[in-house]
């Protein structure tokens, strides 16, 4: 596969810097601040935002449920409570909007020839890099709401177990396969 | 029943052993020798006891509340459970096959569900020799096959004579490295005594091991030609047994006891003028004297600790050897059941020597070669296939050692690159402020100094534990290596090669960009291992550098 394909093929996800086995002298070995970031579906954000209305209202509609039926006395305590716990409800809804608001666009990737990458956080950013050479298999994660959306995360994992794995949370399905294809023909995955 | 004979007569060509033991068993199936009745009949008892675990609170309320512990019905029904088992172990004893033919060993095992192995030499990765205590009077062994690596597939050879056992391993060993290592075998000839030829290749792979430190060798070999690297004394147990706690080994064994054992303890206490209860319930005596009663039960319970702990370490650890074959180490071990953990030197991720602080005094280094994690379970620590440790060795075997698993590294250093102060004032803020201010104002608003004073104190003490990890943290690399010094009252120096990186994260909280520092994490088969609040070009330089020799090297990590 030679680059000028790949190139063409990722107009979305760009190939960045390319990293080649040659001898390279110190100054030449490629560096992760200048990785070419591409951000996520702007869409992962919506449906962040929504899940956490929904979430919040749900669970508001539970509470005022239990709160206004008829069938049973609620014990007096609980009564009580109940303005305190549809605040708390609104409060972690709004910080958990709040949060995604400005987080999500924040998480971003690239591919280079050699590994992929991932950017995130808000207050403690990560920039994690996954050499495709140390990948032992690829999934492609889709819930529900993902699905209707059109959005794909794509997990990635290594040796490095189970807490460590490599995930791009909600890009584009077609994005998502054209990675995972790209990794899978990849020579050092595909030779295994 | 016949076991595998043992036969003297010319050595064929598949018995390449120095013993001349047939390890060909023919086209006949055969039966394991009649001791195997025993390991089946334990093996059944054991498997019982830990399914039955979570049923012994159940048993011990229904023996309670009908209180027939000593009847003669529960007598009758406990030897009716042995019988039980001790019939189950002779009909597998009856239903065990198995041969050794053709480059093949054959296992038919099972009673209700059958299981039929067969496993090509070529297949199988180890051959691990193990002796249970009932087997060693009788001189026989079990032999585990180890195949790709999952712990679930080993083959289990269960009782065959240990020369046998040891004959079959040289063989099976010799099989594997014809097959690995073709093309570098040339003039090693095959019809030769198995030991030459092992040697030459043991020789082989020291030279390609410790090439650029010819000085260092190592001369003595066992009687399957491996080469002794360590062997642990006595003493060096008794010391690794002082300082560190290997009280739960025996521990975990005597639970079932715990209560005769104090039962026994506080009679014989009171026989020696010692009341427990009175020293407790009654406040006669004077506070000097508790404080004086205290201080030497303290230290009568920290004898029979460090005894016990003495004790778990000669019972893991008597007689350890550590030696190598190939590009393999093995590690064998034990007081009662002789056990073998074996590793592949290029499996081998992470060497990690750790000091603790009764370490440092007695100068007394742990090291442990670690491999991927994801293999089997974290069950037992010492056991685990997944670490091999090397005893309470000097710092200079430490040395040795580690150099011989990774040619060229020198683990202790002076230029470890030391991570930054605001490690400290970090978490200062995140994690000790909060509740410090909480509890101290607790103590001051409720008119409980003591309170305060004790918060204060401990706010002091973990202040001092974070400084000194904060001083113990380092980074340093060569063009080999990348070591890692981290430790609080200890200290653990790491050691591993960047090409066996699977991954890299460089962290950065919002407030340590301003402050041009990075937090840089590896992520290695065997576990991740991160060096926090580095400079940012340090961490970036490192976490590039890394990148590049995994993704140019193109070297398997395995």
């Amino acid at each position: 596969m030679t680059l000028g394909t790949e190139n063409e093929t990722f107009s979305n996800a760009q190939l960045n810097a390319i990293t080649t086995n040659e001898n390279t002298s110190a100054s030449d070995i490629p560096q992760l601040y200048q990785l070419n970031l591409e951000a996520i579906s702007p869409r992962y954000r919506v449906i962040n935002i929504s899940l956490a209305f929904c979430s919040a209202f749900v669970l508001i509609m539970v509470a005022s449920a239990l709160r206004y039926q008829s069938f049973f006395v609620l014990p007096d305590p609980l009564v009580i409570a109940y303005p305190f716990i549809v605040m708390g409800i609104c409060v972690l809804g709004c910080l958990w909007t709040t949060y995604h608001f400005f987080a999500d666009p924040l998480i971003k990737y690239a591919l280079r020839e050699q590994d992929l990458s991932l950017q995130s956080g808000l207050v403690f950013r990560s920039l994690s890099c996954q050499p495709i050479l140390r990948v032992q298999h690829v999934e492609l994660k889709r819930g529900p709401i993902a699905r209707l959306a059109g959005l794909a995360s794509l997990q990635v994992f290594s040796a490095g177990g189970a807490t460590h794995t490599f995930e791009i949370p909600g890009i584009e399905v077609e994005v998502a396969e054209r990675l995972r294809q790209f990794i899978l023909n990849h020579k050092d995955v595909s030779a295994k | 029943m016949a076991s595998p004979e043992v036969d003297t007569v010319k050595p064929s060509k598949s018995s390449e052993g120095a013993q001349a033991v047939k390890v060909d068993t023919g086209e006949e199936w055969r039966r394991l020798s009649p001791i195997a009745i025993a390991y089946f009949t334990l093996r059944s008892i054991k498997n019982m006891a830990q399914g039955a675990i979570y049923a012994v609170p159940a048993i011990a309320v229904t023996a309670n509340i009908t209180d027939n512990i000593q009847s003669p019905n529960t007598l009758l029904s406990i030897a009716a459970i042995l019988i039980i088992f001790f019939s189950s172990g002779v009909v597998s004893f009856f239903m065990y096959r198995f041969r050794v033919s053709n480059q093949h060993v054959e296992i038919h095992s099972g009673v209700f569900s059958r299981s039929y192995t067969n496993l090509p030499f070529w297949r199988i990765q180890n051959v691990k020799i193990e002796l249970p205590f009932y087997y060693r009077p009788f001189g026989f062994a079990l032999v585990i096959l180890d195949t790709a690596g999952s712990a679930g597939e080993e083959a289990k050879i269960v009782a065959v004579p240990l020369v046998y056992a040891h004959a079959l391993r040289k063989q099976v060993l010799a099989e594997h490295q014809e097959h690995g290592h073709q093309e570098r075998e040339t003039s090693a000839n095959v019809n030769d005594s198995g030991h030459v030829n092992i040697r030459a290749h043991a020789n082989n792979s020291s030279q390609a091991c410790v090439e650029g430190d010819p000085s260092k060798r190592y001369s003595e070999t066992n009687e399957d030609g491996e080469t002794i690297l360590n062997r642990r004394s006595i003493t060096d147990i008794v010391i690794h047994g002082i300082t560190n706690n290997r009280v739960w080994i025996l521990l975990g064994a005597a639970a079932p006891f715990y209560d005769n054992a104090f039962g026994y303890l506080s009679e014989w206490l009171a026989e020696k003028g010692l009341q427990l209860n009175q020293l407790v319930g009654e406040q006669t005596i004077a506070w000097w004297q508790f404080g004086l009663y205290a201080f030497v039960m303290l230290m009568m319970a920290m004898a029979v600790v460090a005894l016990i702990s003495i004790g778990g370490a000669l019972f893991t650890f008597y007689d350890y050897t550590l030696s190598r074959q190939d590009d393999r180490y093995i590690r064998r071990s034990g007081l009662l059941n002789k056990q073998e953990v074996s590793m592949r030197a290029s499996r081998i991720q992470v060497i990690s020597a750790k000091q603790d602080w009764l370490d440092r005094i007695l100068k007394r280094v742990n090291l442990y070669f670690e491999q991927n994690a994801s293999i089997g379970h974290s069950t037992n620590e010492l056991m685990s296939p997944n670490r091999l440790i090397v005893p309470s060795v000097t710092e200079d075997e430490a040395d040795e050692l580690s150099q011989e698993v990774m040619p060229e590294s020198k683990i202790r250093r002076s230029d470890y690159q030391s991570i930054s102060k605001r490690y400290i004032l970090h978490w200062v803020i995140a994690g000790l402020s909060i509740p410090f201010v909480v509890g101290a104002g607790f103590g001051i608003y409720i008119e409980h100094l003591d309170i305060t004073a004790g918060v204060t104190f401990v706010s002091v003490l973990l202040l001092g534990v974070i400084a000194l990890r904060w001083w113990r943290w380092g980074v340093a690399s060569d063009d080999k290596y990348i070591y890692v010094r981290r430790g609080r009252i200890g200290v653990d120096y790491l050691c591993f090669e960047p090409y066996k990186v699977q991954q890299v994260v460089v962290k950065q909280s919002v407030f340590m960009k301003r402050r041009k520092l990075a937090t840089v994490q590896f992520v290695l088969a065997s576990g991740a291992i991160s060096v926090p609040f580095l400079p940012e070009d340090y961490a970036n330089e490192l976490a590039n550098n890394v990148l590049f020799e995994v993704e140019s090297k193109r070297k398997s990590w395995m």
